[in-house]
């Protein structure tokens, strides 16, 4: 299981970094946004594409950002536009950036200012863009509200079209848009997870009992998501019967940080976690030729969910973690010590 | 001499044809003629021609012997002549006695019809005295016939009128088939002339009759009479035309009110049976059982019952030869209602000894009403009920079984109180260990006593019971790994519908259980399984009802197997719900004050008190339920040296606060590659049932989910002094819980490290604060 260091990594962030994120609207190449956590030197983006025979992971583009980046997501419609959460000390914001055009040179030009979601009044927690496809909106999640923006990246506009407050007993720490259903956003608060219905910013319902760190939505069936917990590992869940998970896996020695579906083979999941590990998970969401697996713990059907490979060639704990989308067999991850390795997991998918 | 017979016949032929060519002429021409033609010289032959015989003569003989042919003719003809002469004599001779007779016959019929005359006048003589004598003595005949008619009714009459004595006397000698025999000759006429003449007679014999059915079905009940006598009390009661019937459905009733009885008095009897064995010695059951009235001791009772019910069985088998399958009917009833005694009671817990005393008890009743009633086919039916009594006893053995572990386990839990919890979690393993291993072996010395017994009964079970003990512990160990799971909350993954109750109550399982089910579970793998293999495979091989292709039923390997797992994912539970536990007292610590705002510290923060008293809690459970380990030093302990150069020193830190940015971006990349060449630092290692394992992993996980908290926040110099002062007051407390001083320094200077990394300085703020 103890995976030799086939990766590829790519050294070029000097500070430590928690954020890394897929260049979905690329379509040309593989390529990653990566941005840096330091509280002392001017932070930078890094646009990482993976050179074409995918032998070398190559820095396309290095962007100063102002300050330190806890959350940075892709615009899925545009490689150039990307958002990013940050934090300096008190002050807090989020913003939508663009990468100017770049003429082969690569020194640090300066990042285009798009759109400033200034209308929070908590420390942000992240920004949603619309899952997959062209459009005005985006939300983005503080530690006590929701709002849903439309922007208008051109005319660098944007404007609040509804907000839901989840009061003050409660903590928002994360969120994800259901890939499925458009209108269904899910938050992570303190020890559930919470869903809202975009038309009426009505909570819709919830997971009780899931602490969760981070979760993700199935690409490929809709009602079914993976949740990073603390306590219980990975576990699988079906919407339709919020109660008890549909599954569990092991999850890391220390907290799971990050779960990711692969975007093609749904049963492929990515965790990465504080123990310096990244595992890949092959676990089979319950279809309709899952109910012989009611029965005993010895049945079959549990033994196929296994854990397929652990990355260990980590020196701190990994807290970025992104499939490509353009290439489903090939993730990037990121651990604290900014050393982004990228690892392909072919022979995983053709096992299978 | 023939020769000459035969030419005499045909001399007499040839007389006596007085035509020869007619008369039968034509027949004997036709056949002499061929002769004729063959030989011409043949004398006898009718169309003989002289002249060419005497050609052919004197053609074919010489003289010689034409001289001899002629004497022989002559010799011949003189034969010839003589024959003639002696026929005609003696046909003269009998014409002459034929004249003679007819002339004596005219003699003689002169005066014969006188004489007939005479004989018929007197034969009409005859004939009319003879009519005369008739008719003179038909009258008194007549009047004699009368007479003796009368006669016979009379005494017929007699007969009757003589009945009811004749019957009150027959009953008396209780001659009652004679009774019968009487009363049916004089049904006729009663029928006939009943109403009128016999009006009383009738009735009395009526009556006396009556009372003659009264016995018979007096003696039909009388228990005591011979079989025989009974019987024939059936037939005479047939032949008085009595419902028989309704007697045979009145008897069968008795006979199942009798069996009712003894049912009731079974029951009583197996109750009393078990209260003797509840409540005193094997000894007292005489002693006690005489208290209970009729009943001696339980099984002689029975036994005599069971005795009488064959004999009464037996009885009417002879007395109804048609009610055999009612018969069958009851008895078979009768034994599914005591098997269902048996399996009621075998719903509670019981010993085997006692399932066997009833079994064997029922057993030999079996046989004894085997041999009258056969065609009940009450051992097969015994066999069938046995085996399922069996089978559920054994199941209820196991359930029973897994219920007392799960009792073992939660008893104490209800009793959380500081005092006694020292000892409680220790005891509440051992008393789940001896539960476990004593249950066991009880029940498989229970289930021995089942396969010891002798009973032909169970003999033939032997094999399927062997095969059920070991799916019985197959079964047992599996639910006994998803009751565990249950009890730490966790038993929707084994069975997500039944235990919805239970997963809801996650957070209301004690660690204390979860640790000690990790070690039972050791403990079952370890010693439990082993043992009871042995005694399964001393006494409880074979088997082989299920097949050779299925396997033995019960497979320790895979029970130690999922053991082994339970065991080591309890162990982790325990890890990770005492570090979550330790995580959110953290979390509170970090999430709520505004580090960026932090005063200067006066002291140490509480948080660390509270750490260092779960911790505390912690090695209480510990030290109770898991062994001393052996110490082992942790393998970083020899590149301690080389951390303590590279990585941020503590008392260092007030002259960093001074340094610029590069100075910042440097030390980055100094402990970059310090940790590059440092050896790793296993934090994560495999977790041993022991102490220190347990207590070093959980420390390590706090130590790892603090430097995390540290990292997510963002310190102003008096935060990070505020952090530094808590780490340094951690230090020693921890190395006291753990040997392993060498993580536990590594781990608090990570802490430190990461605090570090995340303080931010005053000048910096103002640069992004005016960038924004």
């Amino acid at each position: 299981m103890r995976g030799a260091s086939t990766g590829i990594v790519y050294g070029g962030l000097k500070y430590q970094a928690r954020c890394i994120a897929d260049v979905k609207a690329d379509t040309d190449h593989t390529s990653f946004l990566a941005g840096t956590l330091s509280l002392k030197e001017e932070n930078e983006v890094h646009l990482i594409r993976l050179s074409t025979p995918g032998l070398e992971l190559v820095c396309e583009g290095l962007f100063y950002h102002p300050n330190e980046i806890w959350d940075l997501k892709s615009c899925p419609f545009n490689p150039r536009i990307f958002s990013t959460v940050f934090t300096s000390g008190e002050t807090y914001g989020a913003s939508v950036w663009q990468i100017p055009q770049l003429n082969g040179q690569s020194n640090a030009p300066q990042l285009e200012h798009l759109i400033s979601l200034n209308e929070h009044s908590f420390k942000i927690k992240c920004v949603l863009w619309w899952p997959s496809g062209k459009n005005d909106k985006l939300i983005s999640i503080d530690e006590g509200n929701l709002f849903l923006w439309s922007i208008d990246t051109s005319n660098k506009m944007a404007k609040v079209i509804s907000q839901e407050s989840v009061g003050m007993r409660h903590n928002l720490s994360g969120g994800a848009w259901d890939p499925h259903d458009r209108n269904a956003v899910a938050g992570i608060c303190d020890s559930s997870l919470e869903f809202w219905d975009l038309r009426t910013m009505k909570k819709t319902s919830s997971i009780e009992q899931a602490h969760a760190r981070d979760f993700d939505y199935n690409p490929k069936k809709q009602h079914l998501l993976v949740t990073a917990e603390d306590i219980s590992g990975i576990r699988l869940w079906d919407l339709r019967s919020p109660k008890f998970p549909v599954k569990e896996l092991p999850g890391h020695a220390h907290w799971t940080w990050v779960v990711r579906h692969n975007p093609e083979y749904d049963e492929l999941i990515l965790s990465s976690g504080t123990d310096s590990t990244v595992n890949l998970w092959l676990a089979h969401p319950p279809g309709a030729d899952d109910l012989m697996s009611e029965s005993p713990v010895d049945s079959p059907k549990r033994s196929k969910d296994s854990l397929l490979n652990s990355y260990t060639d980590y020196e701190d704990s990994v807290y970025g973690l992104a499939w490509s989308t353009r290439d489903p067999s090939i993730f990037a991850s990121l651990s604290y010590d900014g050393r982004v390795v990228v690892e392909w997991v072919k022979s995983y998918i053709r096992r299978k | 001499m023939d020769e000459k017979a035969k030419r005499t016949r045909e001399l007499l032929a040839s007389f006596y044809s007085t035509d020869p060519s007619a008369g039968g002429g034509a027949g004997v021409g036709a056949a002499v003629s061929p002769r004729k033609m063959a030989s011409p010289d043949s004398i006898n032959s009718l169309s003989f021609d002289p002249d060419v015989y005497m050609s052919l003569l004197v053609q074919k003989l010489n003289l010689e012997g034409l001289l001899q042919k002629h004497v022989e003719m002559a010799a011949e003809i003189k034969n010839l002549d003589t024959d003639l002469q002696m026929l005609v004599y003696e046909n003269y001779n009998k014409f002459i006695n034929a004249t003679d007779t007819i002339k004596r016959m005219k003699n003689n019929i002169v005066g014969m019809e006188a004489n007939m005359e005479q004989l018929l006048a007197k034969i009409t003589s005859v004939q009319s005295k003879s009519d005369l004598v008739n008719t003179s003595l038909f009258e008194k005949r007549e009047h004699i016939e009368k007479l003796h008619r009368t006669r016979n009714l009379l005494r017929k009459v007699q007969f009757i009128y003589d009945l009811p004595t004749r019957l009150a006397k027959c009953i008396k000698a209780e001659a009652y088939a004679d009774a019968v025999r009487f009363f049916i000759g004089a049904k006729p006429i009663f029928e006939a002339y009943g109403d009128s003449s016999f009006q009383d007679c009738k009735r009395a014999s009526e009556e006396a009759i009556d009372l003659v059915i009264k016995n018979l079905q007096a003696k039909i009940y009388l228990d005591s009479e011979p079989i025989e006598a009974r019987a024939e009390a059936v037939v005479l009661l047939k032949q008085l035309n009595f419902p028989v019937d309704s007697l045979k459905t009145k008897l069968l009733e008795k006979l199942e009110d009798y069996l009712m009885t003894l049912q009731d008095e079974h029951k009583e009897t197996g109750a009393s049976a078990m209260d003797t064995l509840e409540t005193s010695e094997p000894s007292d059951i005489g002693k006690l059982s005489d208290t209970i009235l009729s009943l001696k001791t339980p099984t002689d009772t029975n036994m005599a019952s069971v005795g009488e019910i064959s004999k009464i069985i037996c009885a009417y088998l002879i007395i109804f030869p048609d009610s055999e399958r009612r018969l069958i009917e009851l008895i078979q009833d009768l034994f599914t209602k005591r098997y269902g005694i048996i399996e009621q009671r075998v719903k509670e817990r019981m010993t085997s000894a006692d399932i066997l005393k009833m079994i064997r008890v029922i057993w030999e009743d079996v046989i004894l009403m085997d041999d009258v009633l056969a065609e009940a086919a009450l051992p097969a039916f015994s066999l069938e009920a046995a085996r399922s009594i069996i089978r559920q006893f054994i199941s209820t053995s196991f359930s029973h079984l897994l219920l007392e572990v799960s009792d073992a386990l939660t008893k104490s839990q209800p009793t959380p109180q500081k005092g006694s919890e020292e000892s409680s979690l220790q005891n509440t393993l051992e008393g789940s260990k001896k539960a476990v291993i004593q249950g066991s072996l009880d029940l498989l010395l229970e289930f021995r006593q089942l396969l010891d017994d002798n009973l032909e009964l169970l003999a033939k079970l032997r094999d399927l019971i062997v095969d059920w003990v070991q799916e019985g512990f197959q079964g047992f160990f599996q639910k006994l790994d998803e009751q565990f799971l249950g009890l730490c909350g966790r038993g929707y993954i084994a069975n997500p519908i039944s235990s919805v109750i239970d997963a809801v109550q996650v957070d209301k399982v004690q660690t204390g259980l979860v640790l000690v089910l990790a070690q039972l579970s050791v403990f079952i793998e370890q010693i439990a399984i082993p043992r009871i293999m042995e005694e399964i495979a001393a006494s409880f091989s074979g088997g082989g009802a299920r097949g050779y292709e299925h396997g033995p039923a019960f497979v320790p390997g895979e029970i130690c197997r999922i053991f082994r797992s339970a065991g080591e994912r309890f162990l982790l539970l325990y890890i990770n719900m005492k570090t979550q536990k330790i995580s959110i007292l953290l979390k509170k610590r970090f999430t709520t004050p505004n580090w960026t705002k932090h005063k200067e510290p006066r002291e140490v923060h509480m948080f660390v008190d509270l750490l260092l008293q779960e911790l505390e809690a912690v090695g209480i459970e510990v030290r109770q339920i898991l062994p001393q380990g052996l110490v082992r030093r942790h393998r970083h302990s020899d590149s301690t040296g080389s951390t303590n150069s590279s990585r941020s020193n503590p008392t260092r830190e007030d002259k960093l606060t001074r340094t610029n940015t590069q100075r910042v971006r440097s030390q980055f990349l100094e402990s970059h590659l310090a940790k590059l060449f440092e050896q790793k630092m296993e934090i994560f290692t495999k977790v041993q049932y022991t102490q220190e394992s347990v207590i070093s992993t959980i420390i390590k996980f706090c130590l790892k989910s603090l430097q995390e908290f540290v990292r997510l926040q963002t310190f102003n110099r008096s935060g990070f002094q505020q952090i530094q002062l808590d780490i340094e007051f951690l230090k020693n407390p921890l190395k006291e819980f753990v040997d392993d001083d060498a993580a536990i320094d590594f781990l608090l200077k990570e802490v430190i490290g990461a605090a570090h990394e995340r303080r931010v300085y005053l000048q910096l703020f103002f640069k992004f604060n005016v960038i924004q």
